[in-house]
C-alpha cells in the first residue's frame, strides 16, 4: 500500500509541469554553461565571494561593523546553503529513479523493491555529496558558525568556489588534469627526492651543534625549500657530506622545475584545439543570424565577401587546407563536414532560430545533394540554396529540397544574352543592381510606422528626395505593380521598390519612419 | 551592327550561349578546339573545329570578319587567353566576348584584348547574394531583363529634341506624364549617368542621348516617337 503510494506520488511529481519547469530553471542556472542567466548568476556568486574575503581580510587589523558581519556569516551563508541544497536536488532525480525501479521490477513480473531503489537513491545523492565541488560548497558554508573561531577561515574555501564560476579556471584544471598521470608521476619523484634528503640531511647535520637542522621538520622544510628552487637561505647546510645532498636536491629541483613547466605547456598545446573549438563553438551560439555557406571554392568566397556586407557568414568546410584558405581570405570557417549531421549538432547551431540560409557551394553536385538531404533530415524549413554543376542533376537537387538552384552555365547564358540584346540597357541595370557608383536599388517594407504617416504613393514625395520609386510589390495581391499612380494606397507588409544614390535612398527612408507633425 | 556570332569552345557554356543569343543573329558558328570534339558528340550542332596555332585564314575566307563577334569560351583559362590573344592579333576590330572563371582571369583577357568578359564566378555569386539579400527586387529586375513580364527595358536614342529643348532630364516628371520610369541617359561620350546624379542634373537632353527606360510595350513605342528615335 505504501509502495503504491510512493510509485503514484513519484509519477504525479514526475509529470507535474510546475515541478518540471522549475527543476528545469534551477538546473539551466547552476549547471547549463549556455543558459543566458547562468553568467548573470555567477557574476552574482563572484561578488559575494569576494566580498565575503574582503571582510575577512579587514576583520584582521580593523573593525568591522556588525552589519557587515552579519551579512557575511549569515546572508552568505544562507545563500550558499540554499545553492547547495538545489544543487543537491537537481544532481540528479529521486522520482525518475523510483519510476525506473519501479517499471523495471513490473518488466520482471516482481514487486517493487523498494531498499533497492532507496539504495540507488543513496548512491546518487552520496555521489554529488562526496564530489569534490559538493565538499567545497560545504565547507564554504561552515563560516555560518562563526562561534569556532577556526571555521572562519573556512571563509578561504569560497575562494575555491570560484572553480565553479570561473570559466578560465574550469580551462585550467581540465588542462592539468589531462596530464594527470604525469603530474602525479612527478609529484612521486618530488615526495621520494624530499624523503631521501630530509633523512639524509638530518643525519648529516642534526649531530653537528653549529648546524641550524636540528630537527626532523626543519629538515623536511629544508629540502622542500630547496628542491621548489625557492632557497630562503634561512638553514644551510655546513657539513660537508650536508653539502653533498644539498648539491643533489639542488639538480633534482631543477629537473622538477622544468619538468612541471614543460608538462603544463605541452598540455595546453595539446589542449589548444580544443579550447579554440570550444571558444568558436561558444562564439556561433551567440551569433544571432548569420548565412551558412556549405564548401568553401571561388563563389564560396565572392558570395560570403558580399553576404558579409551586411550579414554575418559562417563556412563549414570539410578539407583543412580550404578552411585555412577561408581563415586567410578573412572569414569565419570551420573545418567540419557540411554533409554530416553530428557536424551540426557538434557546433550547436540552431537552424531554425539562427540560419538565415544555408548556401550549397560545394565542387560537386553529389556533395551538394548529400549536405541538403542532411540539413532536410532535421529540418524541413529553412532556405537552401544551392549551385548547380552539372544540368542533369537539377531533379536530383530539387528532389533532396532545395528551394533555389543557380546553374552556372545558364546564369552566364543570360548574361551574354542581354549584353547582345541591349548592352545600354543591360550596364545600366548592372550598375544599379551592383551598386556601382553610389546608386543602388532597394526593398522598404511598409511598416505601421510608416503607414501612420503615409497612406498613398502620392504622399511619399520620393522625388524630393531624388529617388525613383520603380514600383510597389502588393503583398496582399503577391503582384508587383509598376509605377503606381499617386492614388494608390499603401498597405501593411507590402514593399516599396526604390532606385537612388545610396544616401538618398537613406533620407528618403528615414523621412518615411518619421512621425508627420 | 554584327550580324555573326563566331562561338570558339564546344562545351555547356556554348549549348547556353547559342541558346540565349541565336534570336540576335543571322548565322551562329561554332568551333570546337580539336582535342574537345573528340570527346563530344555534336548534339545536332554544325562544328567546326580549330587548333591554337591557327592563323584564321581559313577563318578570314569563310566570313566577313567585320560583322562578327566573336565568343571565347574555352573553360581552360590559359587557353582561353590564348585564344584571345591570337583573334586579337589578327582581327584588330573584331568584339570579342570572352569567359572568365576568375578576376585574375578576367584582368589577363583584357590585356589580351577581350572587348566584354563574362565572369562567370562574380556572375553567380551576384545572382545569389542579391536573390538571398534582396528576393523582390531580383525576380522584378529578372523578370524585366528577360522579359518574363509585360515590363520591358529599352534603350531609346534622342534624334528630336523640340519637346524637351533646354530641359534637364530630371525636370520632368517622366512617370507621370509619360508611363515610363527613365532609370539614366547615356551620353553620346558613352557615359552613363543615373537620372537623379547631380552630373546628370546638369546636362541639358541632346540628340544623340540614350534614354534607359522600363515601361509597359505600348508606353514605350509612345516614348519612342516622342523622341523620334528607336529602339537600339
Amino acid at each position: 500500500m505504501l509502495k503504491r503510494l510512493l510509485i503514484d506520488t513519484a509519477y504525479k511529481i514526475n509529470t507535474s509541469n510546475n515541478y518540471t519547469k522549475t527543476k528545469h530553471f534551477f538546473y539551466n542556472l547552476l549547471e547549463n554553461g549556455d543558459y543566458r542567466y547562468k553568467k548573470v548568476f555567477d557574476l552574482f556568486m563572484i561578488a559575494l565571494i569576494f566580498s565575503s574575503v574582503f571582510i575577512l581580510i579587514r576583520e584582521v587589523k580593523s573593525h568591522v561593523n556588525d552589519e557587515f558581519l552579519f551579512f557575511n556569516n549569515y546572508v552568505i551563508s544562507v545563500i550558499f546553503f540554499i545553492e547547495y541544497m538545489l544543487r543537491f536536488w537537481v544532481s540528479s532525480s529521486v522520482t525518475e529513479i523510483i519510476i525506473k525501479q519501479s517499471e523495471h521490477d513490473a518488466l520482471l513480473g516482481d514487486k517493487f523493491r523498494f531498499l533497492r531503489a532507496l539504495r540507488k537513491i543513496l548512491h546518487a545523492k552520496l555521489k554529488y555529496v562526496i564530489s569534490f565541488k559538493a565538499i567545497i560548497d560545504l565547507l564554504a558554508i561552515l563560516p555560518f558558525f562563526h562561534q569556532l573561531r577556526l571555521l572562519r577561515l573556512f571563509i578561504l574555501f569560497r575562494v575555491f568556489k570560484l572553480f565553479r564560476y570561473a570559466k578560465s579556471i574550469q580551462v585550467f584544471v581540465s588542462v592539468i588534469s589531462a596530464k594527470k598521470f604525469e603530474f602525479i608521476t612527478l609529484l612521486v619523484f618530488a615526495s621520494i627526492v624530499v624523503f631521501v634528503s630530509s633523512v639524509l640531511i638530518y643525519v648529516m647535520e642534526a649531530n653537528n651543534p653549529a648546524s641550524p637542522i636540528n630537527t626532523l621538520f626543519e629538515a623536511v622544510y629544508w629540502s622542500i625549500v630547496t628542491i621548489s628552487t625557492v632557497g630562503y637561505g634561512d638553514i644551510t647546510p655546513i657539513t660537508e657530506a650536508g653539502r653533498v645532498v644539498a648539491m643533489f636536491v639542488i639538480v633534482a629541483g631543477i629537473a622538477v622545475f622544468s619538468f612541471t613547466t614543460s608538462l603544463i605547456v605541452t598540455a595546453f598545446t595539446e589542449k589548444l584545439d580544443e579550447i579554440k573549438d570550444t571558444k568558436l563553438i561558444n562564439d556561433i551560439s551567440s551569433i544571432k543570424e548569420f548565412y551558412l555557406i556549405c564548401g568553401y571554392e571561388s563563389v564560396s568566397k565572392e558570395v560570403a565577401k558580399k553576404l558579409m556586407q551586411n550579414s554575418r557568414v559562417i563556412i563549414l568546410e570539410e578539407n583543412l587546407q580550404k578552411v585555412l584558405q577561408a581563415k586567410k581570405d578573412g572569414f569565419f570557417a570551420l573545418n567540419y563536414d557540411p554533409g554530416s549531421i553530428e557536424s551540426y549538432r557538434k557546433l550547436r547551431i540552431n537552424i531554425e532560430a539562427q540560419v538565415k540560409a544555408i548556401i550549397c557551394l560545394s565542387h560537386s553536385d553529389v556533395e551538394n545533394v548529400y549536405t541538403t538531404l542532411t540539413i532536410r533530415s532535421f529540418n524541413k524549413d529553412v532556405f537552401i540554396l544551392s549551385i548547380l554543376k552539372n544540368k542533369a542533376n537539377r531533379n536530383k537537387l530539387v528532389f533532396a529540397g532545395v528551394n533555389e538552384l543557380f546553374y552556372e552555365k545558364e546564369l552566364v547564358g543570360m548574361v551574354a544574352r542581354e549584353f547582345v540584346g541591349k548592352p545600354v540597357a543591360f550596364e545600366a541595370i548592372h550598375a544599379l543592381r551592383f551598386s556601382y557608383n553610389g546608386v543602388d536599388m532597394q526593398e522598404i517594407v511598409v511598416s505601421e510606422r510608416i503607414l501612420d504617416s503615409f497612406t498613398s504613393v502620392g504622399e511619399l514625395e520620393n522625388k524630393k528626395y531624388r529617388v525613383v520609386l520603380l514600383g510597389i510589390y502588393k503583398k496582399s495581391e503577391n503582384e508587383f505593380m509598376f509605377n503606381p499612380p499617386d492614388s494608390t494606397i499603401l498597405e501593411l507588409g507590402d514593399y516599396l521598390l526604390v532606385i537612388g544614390n545610396t544616401q538618398f535612398i537613406k533620407e528618403f527612408t528615414n523621412n518615411l519612419h518619421k512621425r508627420k507633425q | 551592327m554584327e550580324k555573326i556570332a563566331l562561338i570558339f569552345g564546344y562545351n555547356d557554356y556554348t549549348f547556353e550561349i547559342e541558346k540565349n543569343i541565336k534570336f540576335h543573329y543571322e548565322k551562329i558558328y561554332i568551333y570546337a578546339l580539336d582535342e574537345e570534339m573528340a570527346q563530344k558528340e555534336s548534339y545536332g550542332y554544325e562544328i567546326q573545329t580549330f587548333d591554337l596555332s591557327e592563323n584564321w585564314d581559313e577563318l578570314r575566307r569563310s566570313v566577313e570578319i567585320d560583322e562578327c563577334v566573336a565568343f571565347c569560351m574555352l573553360e581552360d583559362m590559359a587557353e582561353n587567353i590564348f585564344l584571345t590573344i591570337s583573334l586579337r592579333d589578327t582581327f584588330k576590330n573584331l568584339k570579342i566576348v570572352a569567359l572568365s572563371q576568375d578576376k585574375e582571369s578576367a584582368d589577363k583577357l583584357l590585356l589580351a584584348g577581350a572587348t566584354t568578359i563574362l565572369p562567370t564566378t562574380q556572375t553567380t555569386a551576384n545572382v545569389i547574394v542579391e536573390m538571398l539579400e534582396k528576393p523582390i527586387i531580383t525576380e522584378v529586375l529578372h523578370n524585366i531583363l528577360y522579359e518574363k513580364s509585360n515590363l520591358k527595358i529599352a534603350q531609346i536614342r534622342v534624334s528630336s529634341i523640340e519637346s524637351f529643348d533646354g530641359l534637364y532630364p530630371s525636370d520632368i516628371d517622366w512617370s507621370r506624364e509619360h508611363g515610363v520610369i527613365v532609370l539614366s541617359v547615356v551620353r553620346e561620350d558613352k557615359s552613363a549617368e543615373f537620372i537623379y546624379s547631380s552630373k546628370a542634373k546638369h546636362h541639358q537632353i541632346k540628340t544623340g542621348d540614350v534614354f534607359v527606360v522600363v515601361g509597359y510595350d505600348k508606353d514605350i513605342v509612345d516614348f519612342e516617337k516622342l523622341l523620334g528615335g528607336g529602339c537600339d
